[in-house]
């Protein structure tokens, strides 16, 4: 029986667990940090690089590489910003670790704010997770009233604060260079990259912008013996556990914390149950609403950034949506183009004019107006997306149209064949 | 400067220079509506897409870059025209298309719109889009423009323009996806003094001028380069005339000068070309108690008999001028009176001005000086000032002959009381005045758009400007009546066209030295020497919000 690999989830799966900073450093929070503050940024920038973890925020880009594009002696301050404006549909992994064990993921941002010199770490969360601003707010009071923030924490001569900082409910603020704009105050809108964030970001400053979960884990990699046995989790390039969030028709959804060896197969049967009242299959959204969909005979294969990008997919944010036999994939796209129509920050032409297209077109299935034109005319604009936009929101509106449109054409053609 | 290639031909480029920019520095013709080379990039109308076949390593871009975003490097490769590049640039073109509405005939923008232009050469005749297309609705966003954002693209142009350029913020993109608009905030209208530059780099219909719309097609329009006239900063323009009517003014660029920019103020004073109402049509001379139409010979004649007649000795003759005046007339009257009457006594007046001074490089362009050559004035030497000591003098004295050139000293009426008991006063002018009311001889002049010459600037640049529309029939360019009058009165000099008198100029003012008319070009050239002005005044600008 597949059982969860727990790591970040260690004192959340623990029911007696106290979320405060006592309970924290009960189970041995903070010792990584101490540490951390024993040895130079750029050992924690190679370490972090060694144990070869990948951003857990959907493109799995390598962290320490990240880092280690920091401008340096700009003569300026650089700055880690902890992407917590989690809101990728089907992705609820952020949010558990933020209410549950703030204090792993700040202690991760306080290794990460080390490494790349940052002394101010800003964490922009979403605006709707009440709860989570909470605690993330009453974590960060306990930290400095114990002197483990501000000035000169555990003697390390490092000085750090953070920042609880809200958005204000625009999917587009996930993406690194939007986030940017909105956390200096202006319009969510993603910026012309080059230059990349590393180089001129918060305030035209080098800064870095990193997922929570990405950040949650560095703990564990400087725990004793980490980097190899977070390693040894995955196979090659796709180290460490990593937070699944499965939802849809399986009978036990939820978030689990799973190695990166496990086929989606396993992930389905054995830790979500089973598809709900015994039906069958039909398919799986594998990483968040933008990754293109796979059918139930795809389905074996391992649950990792490669494994998935090999078969044409993705892992993104390891949001895995299940749907059984009896969904209707037509409505199923409505749902999804209507999300990105309504999130689209509308700067650039074919995202914003492409996006609400797409979702007229999709709308008139439903209204028994299909036609085989029409579905033609549904690609090709989803295809006229993809790749032209300035950031990845019109890549992501176009894979889940092409993706559906191809492996499921007949769902369509029954919509204008029986009306 | 390094190299990279454009379509195999080689294009040398700044550093830090994008393609696009490097690329219609040569010529090239890459479609685009949201770069423009003043304000940020954001590369979000897609259009300027272009295939970068070597990337400078060997390697071909993975897919179409935008131009306006992609650095150029040494070693590039690029393709501005090739299969790829047109299906690339179709279907963005598609995608603005699809909710824009195709009402050119009754567009005002019709005929200068890149989108219609790209249409053209891009668009599939036939739209796949059957549903209703976005409505927006028109809003009143201030006096001098109209807002229609129905027509809009949403290249940010102009919310760019009010944020970087003018720093006033009042404009702004609102809503977001399909939504997203452009209008003012809290519904207020715009206050700035350059809303007529948002028409100019509104690529589509959307921003129009109030002041011209639905007054002509813009392909009737004849143009001509010149400059504005409305303050010293001689900011240049193109004069945009049909049959003889001037419809507007359109800043021209000159990166030394005005960049892209025109302020509202000096796109008014189109007005004033088409003025007739007041306009001095012929040649006036006082016949008994009034003034009557003569010829210009009886006009000289006459002028020249009064002054056999008077014999006025150097002090008793006082020329006065404003700064209206072109380089060449101001130096034509200096030399009548200097070679006819061995005077010097020529005054202008020379009120204080502001300068701004500010972070926003286009407040500096509205000076409050209202004329266009107080600079070149300076440079001649000319004398002015109604306090002036030696003006003082001269009008107190004895006063037989009065020359006066434009509408000098309009409000100093105890000047004008000592000079109307004058024997001979002679008033050259465009416009009736109350000098041409007291005048005995009344010489009709020409209109800055209906004449050439040279104006110095507040930055000692001089400019020229061309004839763009005709002179009404009886009159003359102030330049040929003073020449033709000085030859009148006998004197050697004779001046047949403006090149001629300009080079005349640099042999005798010293502060012309080393330039020549050839030398102007579009442009102007700035003067080697600097002449100081007492009446500058630099004031820090607030920006209003």
């Amino acid at each position: 029986m597949l059982e969860e690999t727990l790591v970040l989830f260690k004192n959340i799966r623990n029911p007696k667990y106290d979320k405060s900073l006592a309970g924290y450093k009960k189970t041995g929070g903070f010792k990584s940090l101490k540490k951390v503050f024993g040895m130079k940024p750029e050992e924690v920038v190679q370490e972090v690089k060694e144990s070869g973890v990948r951003g857990r925020g959907g493109a799995g880009f390598p962290t320490g590489l990240k880092w280690s594009f920091m401008a340096k002696g700009t003569g300026k301050p650089s700055y880690l910003v902890a992407n917590a404006d989690e809101s990728e549909p089907g992705t609820c992994k952020d949010r558990e670790l933020m209410l549950k064990d703030p204090h792993l993921f700040l202690e991760g941002l306080m290794i990460g704010s080390y490494a790349v010199g940052c002394h101010h770490a800003y964490v922009y969360v979403r605006g709707e997770f009440f709860p989570a601003i909470k605690t993330l707010n009453a974590a960060v009071d306990e930290l400095y009233a114990d002197g483990l923030l501000g000035h000169d924490p555990l003697g390390s001569g490092f000085n750090l604060d953070i920042t609880i900082h809200t958005g204000a409910g625009a999917y587009i603020c996930g993406e690194e260079t939007a986030l940017l704009d909105s956390l200096e105050g202006k319009r969510g809108q993603p910026r012309v990259k080059p230059p990349f964030p590393a180089v001129s970001g918060f305030n035209g400053c080098p800064t870095s912008v990193n997922n929570v979960e990405t950040l949650a884990c560095l703990p564990f990699i400087f725990s004793d013996g980490g980097v190899e046995s977070f390693k040894s989790f995955g196979p090659q390039n796709n180290s460490g556990t990593h937070l699944v969030s499965l939802s849809g028709h399986v009978n036990s959804p939820g978030v689990y914390e799973l190695r990166m060896d496990v086929s989606m197969k396993d992930i389905i049967y054995e830790i979500g149950g089973g598809i709900r009242n015994g039906k069958k299959l039909k398919g799986v959204i594998p990483g968040g609403s933008s990754s293109p969909v796979m059918k139930a005979d795809e389905i074996d294969v391992l649950y990792n950034f490669d494994d998935l990008a090999k078969i044409g997919t993705m892992m993104g944010s390891a949001a895995m949506m299940v749907f059984d036999e009896d969904t209707d994939v037509v409505k199923l796209l409505h749902r999804i183009t209507r999300f990105y129509a309504h999130e689209s920050c509308g700067q650039c032409t074919p995202c914003r004019e492409g996006t609400h297209w797409s979702r007229q077109i999709v709308r008139d299935f439903l209204n028994g107006n299909g036609s085989e034109e029409k579905l033609k005319r549904l690609d090709r604009v989803g295809g006229n997306m993809l790749g032209t936009t300035l950031c990845a929101l019109g890549d992501a509106a176009a894979l889940p149209i092409q993706s559906i449109v191809n492996k499921f054409p007949e769902e369509f053609r029954n919509y204008y064949a029986t009306t | 400067m390094p190299v990279f290639q454009i379509d195999g031909e080689p294009v040398e480029y700044e550093p830090g220079e994008k393609v696009l920019s490097a690329a219609l520095r040569c010529g090239k013709i890459i479609p685009h509506y949201c770069y423009h080379p003043g304000m940020s990039i954001v590369a979000t109308c897609r259009m300027c897409l272009v295939d970068v076949i070597d990337l400078g390593n060997g390697r071909p871009a993975p897919k179409l870059q935008t131009a306006c975003s992609v650095d150029a490097t040494a070693g590039m490769k690029i393709e501005t025209f090739n299969q790829k590049v047109e299906e690339g640039r179709k279907l963005v073109n598609e995608f603005l298309l699809i909710n824009h509405p195709l009402d050119c005939p009754i567009c005002d923008q019709s005929g200068e719109c890149t989108l219609q232009d790209y249409s053209f050469k891009y668009g599939s005749g036939k739209s796949e889009m059957d549903y209703s297309k976005r409505v927006n609705g028109w809003r009143d966003i201030g006096t001098f423009v109209a807002l229609e954002r129905n027509r809009c693209i949403q290249c940010s142009r102009c919310d760019r323009f009010t944020r970087e350029i003018t720093g006033t913020n009042e404009f702004g993109m609102f809503n977001r996806g399909h939504e997203l608009a452009v209008d003012t905030y809290t519904d207020r209208p715009m206050t700035n003094k350059f809303q007529g530059n948002m028409a100019d780099i509104c690529p589509v219909g959307a921003i129009t001028e109030k002041e011209f719309r639905f007054k002509r097609r813009v392909w009737k329009l004849k143009k001509n380069h010149s400059i504005c006239t409305g303050c010293s900063t001689g900011c240049n323009v193109t004069i945009e005339h049909d049959r003889n009517e001037v419809f507007r003014l359109k800043p021209h660029e000159n990166q030394n000068v005005n960049k892209w920019w025109l302020c509202d103020e000096g796109r008014l004073t189109y007005r004033k070309m088409n003025e007739k109402k007041s306009r001095i049509n012929q040649p006036l001379g006082l016949i008994g108690e009034n003034l009557e139409g003569i010829s210009w010979e009886k006009a000289y004649g006459a002028i020249a008999e009064r002054i056999r007649e008077l014999k006025p000795l150097p002090q008793e003759v006082l020329a006065l001028t404003d700064t209206h005046a072109s380089n060449e007339e101001l130096f034509l009257i200096q030399k009548l009176l200097k070679e006819g009457f061995s005077s010097e006594n020529i005054f202008c007046p020379f009120p204080t001005w502001e300068q701004s001074e500010s972070d926003f490089f286009i407040n500096t362009l509205i000076t409050t000086d209202k004329t266009p050559n107080r600079a070149g004035a300076l440079a001649l030497h000319i004398k002015g000032d109604q306090k002036n000591k030696k003006l003082k003098k001269v009008i107190e004295g004895e006063l037989k002959v009065v020359f006066v050139l434009g509408n000098p000293f309009e409000n100093e009426l105890e000047f004008k009381e000592i000079i109307k008991r004058t024997q001979l006063v002679i008033h050259i002018g465009v416009f009736h005045n109350s000098w041409s009311e007291m005048a005995d001889v009344v010489l009709p002049g020409q209109f800055y758009s209906e004449k050439e010459g040279t104006y110095t600037n507040k930055n000692q640049r001089v400019q020229s400007t061309e004839i763009a529309v005709k002179a009404l029939r009886r009159t003359r360019p102030e330049w040929q009546i003073i020449s033709e009058l000085s030859q009148a009165l006998g004197h050697k000099s004779s001046f047949e066209s403006i090149p001629q008198v300009f080079n005349a100029m640099v042999q005798e003012a010293k502060a012309f030295t080393g330039i020549s008319f050839d030398k102007i070009g579009s442009f102007g050239i700035e003067l080697t020497k600097n002449t100081k002005d007492p009446g500058k005044k630099v004031v820090p600008e607030m920006t209003a919000i």
